[in-house]
């Protein structure tokens, strides 16, 4: 094949994700910069954390920042930074994980429920409104409280929490294209039911929801040092940023530090996630797709 | 009355418009016919000054209107004349009626604004003009709102808003094109009595060569942002001597009495941001020869009508 | 020849769900529809919006449930068929659809689009796909470069050529044409027409031609089908016959020559349609026809053939 023609394709297919494009504003570029910045440190922490995280030295314990120790130490002596950074790990998988199986079920129960409409879609819809009522952090807790805390019902408190979402906005989604002429001319042509909706209503269904999945795990990672902060998340010694700030409450004024640092990676993260996320709904020119959900 | 000479408008870098010239005179219809993205609705902005409203800007050329020339008329001025003197009907009627606001006020104030009158004589005004446009009972149309009305009614309430100041030219962009054909039917022997009557100059934008054949005297045919001919209706239709105007004709199905075959005219309509050089027609035309692609035709005149063709004379010689 | 279409009384009621400030409102969007297609012709459909052409079209295509009557396709009620057999049926019969601007999936490649028809079929054709693609976008004027395009790169004219090579992809002997040129230039609007007149004498087609434009229908059609809300008011038998229903005539008088040597008058017309959620008893047409009596305002015409070609109409012309 000709590799003009290839190179066009490949550069149309490229913008028409535009995930690209959301790099191209200043915003866009430090954000998601950011963004993968933490990805790679979750990814490679244990060569980048320069102390093992849970090595313990009470002789050094709350150890203002410094060398060798850039972000101090924590009650036990624990290297901060090295925490911080294996703490991205935990939170950075955990919401993604938990954001990962709740748009697996939300959107296959919505493009259900969409598709298929009647009863079975009166139903998903109204427990998916019940919980949608609630606050996310409520459904959470009353998950974790049934389940009993630990990283694994923390991924699933979080899948839970935000599943009524990917649920209405998929459904949305596939209830605004059911009646586009594209689907009328495919039924037409004698296309099955599992056609229709593999081959035309999911894959343009899907960018939006992508969009918001992405948004959701910083929420995801808000929840996850929530719980963590209630002692209901990870438990010692796993590095997470809510157990963490909720360790470094006792010494709030003795040693600030221990609650600053992962306090301030959750909310640069959350910011970064937001900022980003915004940029791809610009790039991707969905907005008015994420209303009504 | 009013006459275009040689306009251009550009939005940034892009010149959407050039090159248009025409002129009417009152109890005159000219038609402006052309494909979509031709610059019809452009040139009647332009005319209507409302260019900077969507943020475009006259590039050359004159629009002289009752022998004062609007393109260097500043905007208080223009403000009396719109919807004054020169009346502007749309393709939409939603576009130029408030929603909230029921009928009767909305016409009225249109006569309020521009001739001065008082709530009273205003009202008076409305029914009146309602009347002439033969919408029943005008008294209890103007207690309704817009959506309580059919299309080719809303319509009409444009057209009678349009005529509330007694204006002495009136644009009418599409003002059929969203109608019914009964409907559209009606909206046209409207303005034409309305032409004879009222003395007024009316400029018709449309499509549809059928309308222009009903109603125009003269046309001027636009393609991709220029007058490619320009002339009274019968020349146009009878001996076209643009390419484009020649081919157009053969696209319209004649129904019984026509039995050549539909072929259209090959390749598409060039979009503003690949307007060919030279010729905008050239790579459609049959009758394109390599100066077509460098140099922009002018216009060849031949009695009262012009074609902007470097080979018009052609079709002169074929018609004689 | 054989009547490839049999369509008996069909109707169509859209009921519009009630609320607590709204009460459910009904409207036959097709009423009572009935006529024969022989195989090769071309039946034209033509009136107003909102009359119901585009419904009647699905129901025939059996893309919604009719809410009576019957439609025999090849002598085979359509309505009998099981969803398995109904797709199968559907390579068939097929459909040009009246907004090509969103009858592509706008993720397909028009080769994707093209390839479709025999991917859903379970069709494989007789060459590779890739020459059977190329093949068939050359069949509707398209030039096979364009195959890796994507529609939103495609012009109108362009994208409604896409939509009838996927229609005839699987060789069907009906095509269903609703206004397959309503939304696209008159020059495009003529490469088109051009085009299916050649398909169908090429291919031997059957059309339903649906158009709310009686000069294009009258040009293109064999026999003329009047639709005023939701009735067929007239069936002409050619399109040299006289209009008999006063409906039909108005519309011929609105509809204007492109000559201006033959210029009409236009005479004035009173009264409004009327909405569809609550027709007055009798003819429909009666608040706008000059010939209506008391009867009219009481009795709704039948379709009937008595005294020349088919007309609903209590005082024919
Ligand atoms: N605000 C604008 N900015 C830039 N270009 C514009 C703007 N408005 C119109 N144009 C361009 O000017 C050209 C002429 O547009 P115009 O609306 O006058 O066409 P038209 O002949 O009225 O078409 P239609 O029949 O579709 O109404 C188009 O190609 C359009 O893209
Ligand atoms: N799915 C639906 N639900 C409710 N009402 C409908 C539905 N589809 C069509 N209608 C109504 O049925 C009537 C006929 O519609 P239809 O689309 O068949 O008209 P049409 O003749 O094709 O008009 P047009 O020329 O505008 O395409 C209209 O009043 C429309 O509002
Ligand atoms: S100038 Fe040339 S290209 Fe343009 S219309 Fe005339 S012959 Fe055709
Ligand atoms: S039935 Fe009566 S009202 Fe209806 S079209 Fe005929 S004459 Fe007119
Ligand atoms: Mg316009
Ligand atoms: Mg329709």
């Amino acid at each position: 094949m000709k590799v003009s023609s290839m190179t066009a394709r490949t550069l149309d297919t490229f913008a028409r994700m535009s995930i690209g494009r959301a790099f191209a504003s200043g915003i866009g570029m430090v954000a998601g910069g950011f963004l993968i910045l933490l990805v790679l440190v979750a990814i490679f922490a244990p060569w980048i954390a320069p102390f093992d995280y849970a090595a313990q030295n009470l002789m050094n314990a709350n150890a203002p920042p410094g060398w060798p120790h850039l972000l101090g130490t924590d009650e036990f002596g624990r290297d901060v930074l090295s925490r911080v950074i294996f703490g991205a790990r935990t939170s950075l998988s955990v919401s993604a994980t938990a954001i990962a199986i709740s748009m697996a079920a939300g959107m296959t129960l919505g493009a259900a429920a969409g598709y298929f409409g009647g009863v079975f879609e009166r139903a998903v819809m109204t427990v998916v409104d019940l919980t949608w009522s609630f606050p996310d952090i409520l459904i959470a807790l009353i998950f974790v409280a049934i389940i009993g805390p630990g990283l694994t019902s923390t991924t699933f408190a979080i899948a839970i929490a935000y599943l009524a979402q990917f649920t209405r906005l998929t459904r949305a989604q596939i209830v605004r294209l059911k009646r586009e002429t594209f689907i009328e001319a495919t039924i037409n042509l004698g296309a099955k039911p599992s056609h229709i909706l593999l081959r035309h209503l999911m894959p343009n269904a899907i960018a939006p929801v992508i969009v918001v999945g992405m948004l959701a795990i910083g929420d995801g990672i808000v929840l996850e040092a929530t719980l963590g902060f209630f002692g209901l998340g990870a438990q010692p010694p796993t590095p997470s940023w809510g157990a963490m700030m909720s360790s470094g409450t006792a010494q709030l004024f003795l040693s600030p530090w221990v609650i600053i640092f992962p306090g301030v990676a959750v909310a640069v993260t959350v910011i970064a996630v937001n900022l980003f996320g915004d940029e791809l709904i610009r790039a991707l020119d969905i907005r008015d797709r994420l209303r009504g959900a | 009355m009013l006459s275009v000479r040689d306009l251009g408008v550009a939005f940034g870098a892009v010149e959407p418009l050039s090159g248009v010239s025409f002129s009417v005179d009152k109890g005159e219809t000219i038609g402006i016919v052309g494909e979509s993205g031709s610059g019809k609705s452009l040139t009647a902005m332009s005319v209507m000054g409302l260019l900077p409203l969507i943020g475009g800007r006259i590039t050359g050329g004159r629009i002289v209107f009752d022998g004062q020339d609007l393109t260097s008329l500043p905007e208080r001025a223009y403000r009396k004349l719109r919807g004054g003197r020169i009346g502007l009907i749309t393709q939409n009627p939603m576009t130029s009626l408030d929603p909230l606001q029921k009928i009767g006020p909305q016409v009225d104030d249109v006569a309020r604004l521009h001739l001065g009158m008082n709530a009273n004589e205003a009202r008076a005004r409305t029914e009146e003009i309602l009347g002439t446009l033969r919408i029943p009972e005008p008294a209890l149309i103007c207690d309704r709102y817009p959506h309580q009305m059919s299309g080719g009614m809303k319509q009409r309430i444009v057209i009678a808003m349009a005529l509330a100041a007694d204006p002495d030219v009136l644009i009418a962009d599409e003002p059929t094109t969203a109608l019914d054909v009964t409907v559209q039917a009606q909206i046209i022997r409207l303005l034409d009595d309305l032409v004879k009557q009222r003395d007024l100059a009316l400029v018709l934008i449309t499509h549809d060569m059928s309308v222009v054949a009903q109603t125009c005297d003269k046309v001027v045919v636009m393609y991709a942002g220029r007058a490619v001919e320009y002339g009274p209706v019968e020349t146009i239709f009878d001996r076209p001597r643009h390419p484009y105007t020649q081919a157009l004709i053969a696209c319209i199905p004649r129904g019984l009495d026509d039995t050549a075959r539909l072929t259209g005219i090959e390749g598409t309509v060039p979009t503003v941001i690949n307007y060919p050089k030279g010729c905008p027609f050239h790579p459609r035309c049959t009758r394109a020869e390599a100066i077509c692609a460098t140099d922009p035709p002018d216009f060849s005149v031949e009695g009262d009508s012009a074609a902007a063709c470097h080979f018009a004379e052609v079709a002169d010689a074929q018609s004689a | 020849m054989p009547n490839l279409l049999e369509v008996r009384d069909l109707s169509k009621r859209f009921t519009s769900a009630g609320g607590p400030f709204r009460k459910a409102r009904s409207m036959h969007a097709v009423n009572g529809v009935s006529f024969d297609l022989p195989e090769g012709r071309v039946i034209g459909v033509v009136g107003e919006s909102g009359c119901g052409k585009s419904t009647l079209a699905r129901l025939i295509l059996r893309l919604i449930e009719p809410s009576s009557g019957t439609v025999a396709f090849d002598g085979d009620d359509l309505l009998a068929k099981s969803p398995s057999q109904m797709r199968k049926l559907r390579a068939r019969m097929q459909m040009v659809f009246q907004d090509p601007y969103s009858a592509i999936d706008p993720r397909y490649t028009l080769t994707r689009a093209v390839a479709e028809p025999f991917e859903v079929q379970g069709v494989k054709p007789a060459r590779p796909m890739a020459e059977e693609v190329a093949e068939l976008l050359e069949m509707v004027g398209l030039n096979p470069g364009l195959a890796s395009s994507y529609p939103h790169q495609i012009s109108g004219g362009q994208k409604q050529r896409v939509g009838i090579a996927r229609a005839l992809a699987l060789r069907p002997s009906l095509l269903v044409l609703d206004e397959p040129t309503a939304s696209l230039d008159v020059s495009v609007q003529a490469q088109i027409i051009g085009l299916l007149e050649d398909l169908r004498t090429e291919l031997g087609l059957t059309y339903l031609f649906i158009s709310h434009d009686l000069s294009l229908v009258k040009y293109f059609c064999d026999e003329i089908l009047v639709m005023y809300l939701g009735r067929v008011v007239e069936a002409l038998p050619d399109t040299a016959a006289p209009a008999r229903h006063p409906y039909t005539r108005t519309l011929m008088e609105s509809t204007f020559e492109p000559d201006p040597k033959k210029r009409r008058l236009i005479a004035p017309l009173e009264g409004e349609v009327p909405s569809p959620f609550d027709l007055p008893p009798g003819c429909a047409f009666a608040d706008r026809c000059p010939q209506a009596s008391a009867l009219c305002r009481t009795e709704t015409p039948a379709l009937s053939s008595e005294t020349g070609h088919a007309v609903a109409c209590h005082h024919p012309l």
